[in-house]
């Protein structure tokens, strides 16, 4: 017989962890399943220089402060060592275990997995996917990669600049990562160029000293076209004009384009006070293809590189394991539902699939409660709660 | 211990605080070198104080456009070292230029094309209280001895510091890596001013924590200092302090610190805030006494060989021949 529960928590990151320990506070039974070896992994394996972008106190998930003397901005380690006190409330983490298939059955979902060797199934009648904004790294590939005698990297395996030294690297993407990963290469001592193919918009992690995401929190509140003009005015007050650095502003407003896109600003962390001195160099066209020494792009223009950082983002891949997932999902691959059951396919939850300004972990947090909450209603009325976990696990 | 020379200024030295360079040029002495860092538009700028022509000051000359103008002939120079003589258009005078950035409200100067890590601190996620420079009449080695050993804390210092009766109970722990040394001290924090201690939210007979990593390329030193209560708890408030060590020459030692709290300002209602001012000047403070209690040395070599040492002392060795080998690069 397979194992039955209330409810299964796909991954153990911050959105899992969340979830399934708001689940354990109202007593219900809950499985988390975790690909990795431990829990928040994605976490411990981003680049070393990383810091939450949003405040602590304000990126605090359900149940769990966090603890004195972790500063404003936590760190990549503390962020860690945080989730280990958020996985320390829920009771049944199932590490090493890859979900490879979520599919519907008469009285709820059934989640097939491999841990190893072993397969199992499970059932429960509702089912919380918590994979990650950033399960599977987006890797492109270019004419001629296999001719260009440097090295190419996604920024998943990048963890710090200190092997390149004096090398010239170029960073393709400017997201977050992208943004600082140029940052770190130059203070490891290389000579980095960041590619920048569209208009972005750029906002200051803090103004005036405190952290943008206090003034997100106020802007979500707004009619979209004025949260859109604040926006601007703060990025014009801090940036002033960057076209002379090769940096063009969309013509679609930053909260606009978050709303109807799930485009998010570049939230600055120091790359622009070093694009403006000229540290580094931006290149405004996009990869035509490789050469031996570096690329040619769009534009014609060729330069030179001995290092190529893949910062070209991430995939949810929901597809991958859901079955019959597309009515489910929009047309980047998200779910269309976040925060509570999908009308289409009631029991079935997602939760960490966006990244609003306001902060993705202020984001699960508040999701996560109110899944939760509906989890625990949907238990109680079909009063098909047992003894809990059963049979062949 | 050899003169410091150019030899030193391959690594990044933090010479400015943002806020001392406007628009007029400024004239920063760095590892026995004269130089003149200036602001063109959004860049900063730095060359060899002296024009190659006639030996001005460039310091005392403005900045027109992207040139910097010497006060003496009008000659004009930008930022990559190239002139141009009014009197004579066709000449391509050129003046040494060093490498300048500016970073976390400071300005950084290296010898132009030096490859070598910047030493980036990370301060994200703390607040800023207050930045200063201040010199001190004594060699780079004797100044950081001071500064990277807790026992006189006790005797020294005003407020961040142990009890001199209770220095036994002090444990230090030395950790080294090849460039790095870490020495983490706790034990009885000094008797503090029951305000001061109220405003910092001090826990009765607290333990300080003084826990700071020393990296040398160039000497600097990141410090940690927070408190715990009587149950290993840690109290709200933490500092971090970052110290930079640039010798000016042989005998003078300038210090940049810049001091950052774990807590905002707009916490505790903007209570913070109000303790702002007060962190800035116990910190220049307790500089100013370091500083004094150096200068009056009866020996300033920095030969450590016949002084008796003790076990507060341990670093310091390892700090010797980290600056022979990666700052001044000895082997």
């Amino acid at each position: 017989m397979d194992t039955e529960v209330d409810a299964i928590v796909i991954g153990a990151g911050p959105a899992g962890l969340a979830v399934a320990g708001c689940l354990s506070h109202q007593g219900a039974q809950a499985i988390v399943l975790e690909a990795e070896n431990e829990v928040g992994a994605r976490w411990r394996s981003h680049y070393d220089r990383l810091h939450l972008h949003t405040a602590r106190d304000l990126s605090a998930l359900p149940h769990v402060a966090w603890p004195s003397g972790v500063p404003t901005y936590p760190s990549r380690q503390h962020v860690v060592d945080y989730l280990e006190r958020c996985a320390e409330n829920v009771p049944d983490i199932r590490l090493g275990h890859r979900v490879t298939r979520v599919s519907e059955v008469d009285d709820g979902f059934e989640v097939a997995a491999t841990s190893g060797a072993r397969e199992l199934t499970l059932r429960a009648a509702s089912v919380v996917v918590a994979s990650g904004y950033n399960r599977v790294p987006h890797r492109p590939r270019f004419a001629g990669e296999e001719v260009f005698a440097g090295e190419v990297v996604h920024s998943r395996a990048y963890r710090n600049g200190r092997a390149y030294l004096g090398k010239r690297a170029l960073v393709v993407g400017a997201g977050n990562s992208g943004a600082e990963i140029a940052l770190d290469l130059f203070e490891h001592g290389a000579v980095p160029s960041l590619l920048i193919r569209s208009p972005i918009h750029v906002m200051p992690r803090d103004f005036l000293g405190v952290p943008s995401q206090y003034s997100s929190l106020r802007l979500a509140k707004l009619p979209t076209k004025v949260a859109d003009r604040a926006a601007l005015a703060v990025s014009q007050l801090v940036y002033g004009d960057l076209r002379p650095h090769q940096i063009r502003r969309p013509k679609e407003g930053a909260i606009t384009q978050m709303e109807t896109r799930g485009r998010i600003p570049l939230v600055d962390v120091g790359t622009i006070e070093l694009i403006r001195q000229k540290k580094i160099t931006v290149v405004p066209s996009g990869i035509a293809r490789f050469t031996e020494r570096g690329i040619v792009c769009d534009n014609g223009d060729s330069h030179s590189f001995d290092l190529v950082v893949l910062a070209t983002g991430y995939r949810a891949e929901l597809a991958a394991f859901i079955v019959d997932a597309p009515p489910l999902l929009d047309a980047r691959g998200y779910p269309r539902t976040h925060g509570a059951s999908c009308p289409e396919r009631p029991g079935l939850y997602f939760v960490g699939f966006r990244n609003p300004s306001t902060g993705a972990l202020h984001d699960i947090a508040r999701e996560a409660k109110r899944v939760a909450k509906s989890v625990a209603k949907t238990i109680a009325t079909s009063g098909r709660r047992g003894e809990g976990a059963r049979g062949r696990a | 211990m050899g003169e410091p020379s150019q030899g030193e200024l391959r690594h990044w030295h933090a010479v400015l605080l943002s806020r001392e360079l406007k628009d007029a040029p400024r004239a920063v002495t760095v590892c026995g070198r004269e130089l003149v860092v200036f602001r063109v538009g959004e860049t900063v700028g730095a060359l060899v104080d002296r024009c190659p022509h006639r030996g001005a000051r460039l310091s005392d000359g403005k900045v027109h456009l992207d040139q910097l103008v010497c006060p003496y002939h009008g000659w004009k120079w930008k930022a990559d070292g190239s002139g141009r003589s009014p009197g004579n258009p066709v000449a391509r005078p050129c003046v040494e230029r060093f490498d300048a950035v500016e970073r976390d409200g400071a300005i950084y100067v290296k010898r132009d094309g030096s490859e070598v890590a910047f030493p980036a601190v990370d301060v994200s996620g703390y607040h800023h209280v207050h930045s200063f420079r201040v010199d001190v009449a004594a060699p780079l080695e004797v100044t950081l001895d001071n500064f990277t050993e807790v026992e006189h804390t006790g005797e020294i210092h005003a407020v961040l510091g142990y009890d001199t009766d209770r220095m036994d109970e002090v444990v230090s722990t030395v950790t080294s890596t090849d460039d790095a040394i870490r020495v983490h001290n706790i034990g009885p924090q000094k008797p503090m001013p029951w305000a001061l201690r109220k405003l910092i939210r001090l826990p009765d007979d607290p333990r300080f924590i003084d826990d700071w990593t020393t990296r040398f390329s160039p000497v600097h030193v990141v410090y940690d200092q927070y408190w715990l209560d009587e149950a290993g708890e840690r109290s709200p408030d933490h500092l971090r302090a970052v110290v930079f060590f640039n010798p000016k020459g042989p005998k003078v030692t300038e210090l940049m610190v810049r001091l950052y709290s774990g807590q905002p300002p707009w916490g505790r209602y903007g209570v913070n805030a109000l303790l702002w001012p007060v962190l800035g000047a116990l910190g220049r403070y307790e500089a100013e006494l370091d500083k004094r209690l150096i200068e009056s040395l009866a020996d300033k070599s920095p030969v450590l060989r016949g002084n008796q040492l003790g076990r507060f002392d341990k670093a310091l060795i390892g700090a010797r021949n980290r600056i022979a080998k990666i700052y001044r690069g000895y082997d």
